[in-house]
């Protein structure tokens, strides 16, 4: 039984083209030092020399970690170089993948304004030199919530760039939500370049809704909540003060939260657009019409339900065109293209969510042949 | 039943866990106090390689256990590297659900000094 699922991926995989809409890179103090402005450059070489943690870096990428040790478990992993990207993608069969930061996950929570400023062009340097020249290894720009005109001249900046492809929205603790019209100058900027914003949260306890997670007594619980929460906030958030209506050729994407949320969301703003329109009169249309026209939903961490047709029932809720593949490779709950080859659908399907989708998104090039070759 | 030489005894330790290769497939063969076991380096949930993973106790907390954490099985619990889910080296049947998620288990025999493993 494994060996033909195997078998059947296998004969699959290699003539899909696997477009990744989430991947990371380890983006340290260390390595972004060199590309960042004085006086924060010392900020970060001192961040450089002291003992840090895996998404826990005060000051950098700061959380509250609560839980004690237990062994077991699974480790932390990172990707250090383009190179070492390149490779492990292929050993997992994906040909093209759009870059994130690990510890910038946690870029939003940051207060001080002028520091995440040198932050966001710290990375957005890093990123373009030395990560974009790797084959099929394309990048999204990091946003900085806390100065929208700036993170505006930034998208302009890097507009022209081919390999930049997105911008990241830092949604784990950002404040307000980024439905808020302070955040126009980036929503502008993005509809003017041509590239659609990605929302990507993380597991945080801050006092910013929708993660205040301090209640939970185990990480379990914080990771429940803690994506899908962020997106679902973030989705009502862009809805309710009409973004989609105000930027009409704005594409939207949602990562790492999985997608059965999204058929939730699409019913239930529907029914109350129905009774509460007086309030939002700037729709022109139903919440799930501009979800299924303009907005994109990562399948990563994929819903493994005991009957998989259940899961293809709601990709078709949501529209096969609007799902993108991603594994969020290489961190601790990444996903192999198999646990969506393998779901029960016809190959045209697979070919959009694995890869035609995302080309078309981000405007890439269609490979001629697999990157990845064959695994 | 082919039978594999996989090497002298003394080359697996209590305590040890080693990956050998047999014929096509990869074996995981891990002497848990003195007994052996095998187990295909597969995992059954995204076939991570499943015998990579760190070998420790699991914690348990159930009414035999008043209801306080407990460390039990210290020394006969794999955890898949790839998702953390755990394994029982001795059924090869995961923690979080022993009859869906399990992966098979390979007879081991020492004999001659010499350790082999059943496929
Ligand atoms: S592949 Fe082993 S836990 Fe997922």
């Amino acid at each position: 039984m494994q060996a033909t699922v195997e078998r059947t991926d296998r004969a699959t995989i290699s003539d899909i083209i696997v477009v990744d809409a989430d991947i990371h890179i380890n983006d340290t103090p260390a390595a972004l030092a060199p590309y960042c402005e004085e006086p924060w450059r010392k900020s970060l070489e001192i961040l450089a020399e002291t003992p840090s943690r895996y998404l826990d870096i005060p000051g950098f990428s700061p959380t509250l970690k609560l839980d004690p040790p237990i062994p077991g478990g699974h480790a932390n992993r990172s990707v250090h170089t383009p190179a070492e990207m390149r490779a492990e993608l292929t050993a997992i069969g994906v040909d093209i993948g759009v870059l994130f930061p690990d510890n910038l996950l946690l870029f939003a929570p940051l207060p001080n304004i002028e520091y995440a400023v040198a932050l966001s062009h710290a990375y957005n340097r890093w990123l373009t030199a030395e990560w974009l020249d790797e084959e099929g290894l394309y990048g999204a720009l990091l946003a900085c919530p806390q100065d929208p005109v700036d993170s505006a001249r930034e998208i302009e900046r890097y507009a022209a760039n081919d390999k930049v492809v997105a911008v990241y929205l830092p949604t784990a603790g950002v404040n307000p939500l980024w439905g808020h019209r302070t955040y126009d100058p980036i929503f502008a900027a993005a509809e003017a370049a041509d590239l659609p914003v990605l929302l990507h949260s993380v597991t945080l306890v801050s006092p910013a809704f929708p993660c205040q997670l301090d209640q939970f007594e185990n990480h379990f619980g914080r990771q429940m909540l803690s994506h899908s929460f962020a997106m679902m906030a973030n989705l009502t958030s862009l809805i309710h003060t009409g973004v989609p209506a105000r930027f009409p050729k704005l594409r939207v994407g949602f990562t790492e939260a999985g997608i059965a949320w999204v058929p939730y969301m699409m019913w239930r703003m529907d029914k109350y657009y129905q009774e509460y329109r007086r309030m939002i009169p700037f729709l022109e249309k139903r919440p799930s019409e501009y979800m299924k026209e303009r907005m994109w939903f990562a399948t990563q961490p994929i819903e493994e339900p005991d009957d998989p047709k259940d899961l293809v029932r709601m990709i078709d809720m949501i529209g096969a065109d609007r799902v993108l593949f991603a594994s969020d490779w290489p961190h601790h709950d990444f996903d192999h293209p198999r646990a969506l080859l393998k779901l029960p659908m016809p190959i045209e399907t697979k070919r959009k969510i694995m890869g035609e989708n995302a080309l078309e998104l981000f405007g890439i090039p269609k490979p001629v042949g697999k990157i990845a070759g064959v695994a | 039943m082919p039978e594999h030489v996989v090497g002298p005894v003394a080359e697996f330790p209590p305590g040890s866990q080693r990956l050998v290769r047999l014929g096509r497939i990869e074996v995981g063969v891990f002497n848990v106090d003195g007994v052996f076991y095998a187990l295909p380096n597969v995992c059954p949930h995204q076939f991570g390689p499943l015998c990579e993973g760190g070998v420790t106790g699991a914690t348990a907390c159930s009414a035999a256990t008043g209801w306080k954490f407990a460390w039990e099985r210290e020394g006969e619990v794999v955890t898949c590297p790839w998702h953390g889910v755990e394994f029982d080296i001795t059924t090869g049947r995961s923690l979080v659900a022993p009859d869906r998620l399990k992966v098979r288990t390979y007879p081991v025999v020492v004999e001659d000094g010499q350790v082999k493993v059943r496929l």
